[in-house]
């Protein structure tokens, strides 16, 4: 069809974002709850401004510390919530409400790689995640193809992801449905003998601690990445 | 749960400084299951609202741990949470789940969690 046919008069188009019906949705409940003094607006900002600052660190950190001390490392497999303490992360009152955050609850388990086994995490129903020591979720995590396939193929999944396990490994996926929420410890990898906290800390990136990679010496998530010259370089007049 | 005035901040007054599952702590009495029981999960009605995944109904799994007392999802999506009951961790194998599993990795499983009342000895 050209654009020629029609008749009408071309109009700019709006200059307005494209919302989701949910997330209409959720400006409307946040808008009522504020209404009703439930929250206020700036508890909500407060809260938008802690989830930001969540990372992956400190469960990249747990791990390596657990690397390195075994008698911590049985308190992670023990008590998940009781060794996040020790990398700086409170479940209960690091998140502004005091009772945890409203989703994510007050319980980790960390679950611990052996030679012969592999963990991997998932939330079947949508998008469940330990955010107070793992950061906001990757969009892939969120997905229903992700969380479908999963559960029902997960050597395919993780081979997807570039993680080829020999049929002697048990993977053992977790599905975090109900209130629990998951980390995996993955098996220190050879190659790192006598590293330290910080060295080992590095290579345990955010796709380890959900179980669809496992740490390599060398790769971390921010390693430099290597510059290519571009063929046809732009000149630019300042450079003369 | 009919309260003419429900109090919508009651979670926050049980939970705050305790954490939730831990503010239930205690209310689920004696638990009917113990690690290494064999379980069949219940393929109970689930009109509203359920935690409970389909794909595990009807399969048999084994208690890997208990994990906390909490009020069932059931329940707690309308904010009743006056009564409790224990969480189990199942393990399962793949191949019970999914029967068209490939053989050559049987050894292959999946952890979830339920409520006691999704549970009966196997």
């Amino acid at each position: 069809m050209s654009d020629h046919d029609h008749t009408h008069s071309h109009k700019p188009a709006p200059m307005v974002d494209e919302v989701s019906d949910f997330e209409i949705l959720e400006m409307a409940v946040r808008e009522l709850a504020i209404e009703k003094g439930l929250f206020s607006a700036d508890d909500h900002r407060r809260w938008t401004e802690y989830v930001h600052t969540l990372g992956p660190l400190p469960a990249a950190r747990l791990v390596a510390k657990a690397w390195l001390d075994p008698e911590y490392k049985k308190l992670c497999v023990a008590d998940g919530v009781e060794a996040s303490k020790a990398v700086g992360v409170n479940w209960v009152t690091s998140p502004p409400t005091q009772f945890g955050t409203p989703s994510d609850y007050c319980n980790l388990r960390v679950l611990e790689d052996t030679p012969k086994v592999k963990h991997v995490v998932v939330c079947t129903l949508c998008s469940c995640y330990p955010r107070p020591i793992l950061g906001q979720s990757p969009e892939w995590y969120r997905t229903p193809n992700y969380r479908r396939r999963l559960v029902r193929w997960p050597r395919q999944v993780l081979a997807e992801f570039g993680l080829q396990l020999s049929p002697d490994v048990e993977i053992r996926v977790g599905d975090s449905n109900q209130k629990t929420r998951y980390i995996v410890m993955p098996v220190r990898p050879e190659g790192t003998e006598g590293w330290t906290e910080d060295q080992l800390a590095e290579i345990v990136t955010r796709d380890c601690l959900i179980g669809v990679a496992v740490p390599k010496p060398g790769v971390t998530s921010n390693a430099k990445r290597p510059v290519r010259k571009a063929i046809h370089p732009v000149h630019h007049d300042h450079d003369h | 749960m009919s309260k003419s005035q429900h109090d919508r901040t009651h979670h926050a007054k049980i939970a705050t400084g305790i954490g939730d599952p831990q503010c239930f702590k205690g209310q689920a009495g004696t638990p009917k299951f113990k690690e290494g029981d064999r379980v069949r999960i219940k393929d109970l009605p689930d009109i509203f609202y359920t935690r409970t995944m389909t794909y595990t109904r009807g399969a048999v799994g084994t208690v890997a741990k208990l994990v906390y007392e909490s009020p069932p999802a059931e329940d707690e999506a309308w904010d009743n949470t006056d009564k409790s009951e224990w969480f189990y961790s199942v393990v399962f194998k793949q191949k019970e789940l999914w029967p068209e599993y490939a053989d050559l990795y049987a050894n292959d499983s999946l952890e979830t969690e339920f409520s006691e009342r999704w549970l009966e000895k196997a």
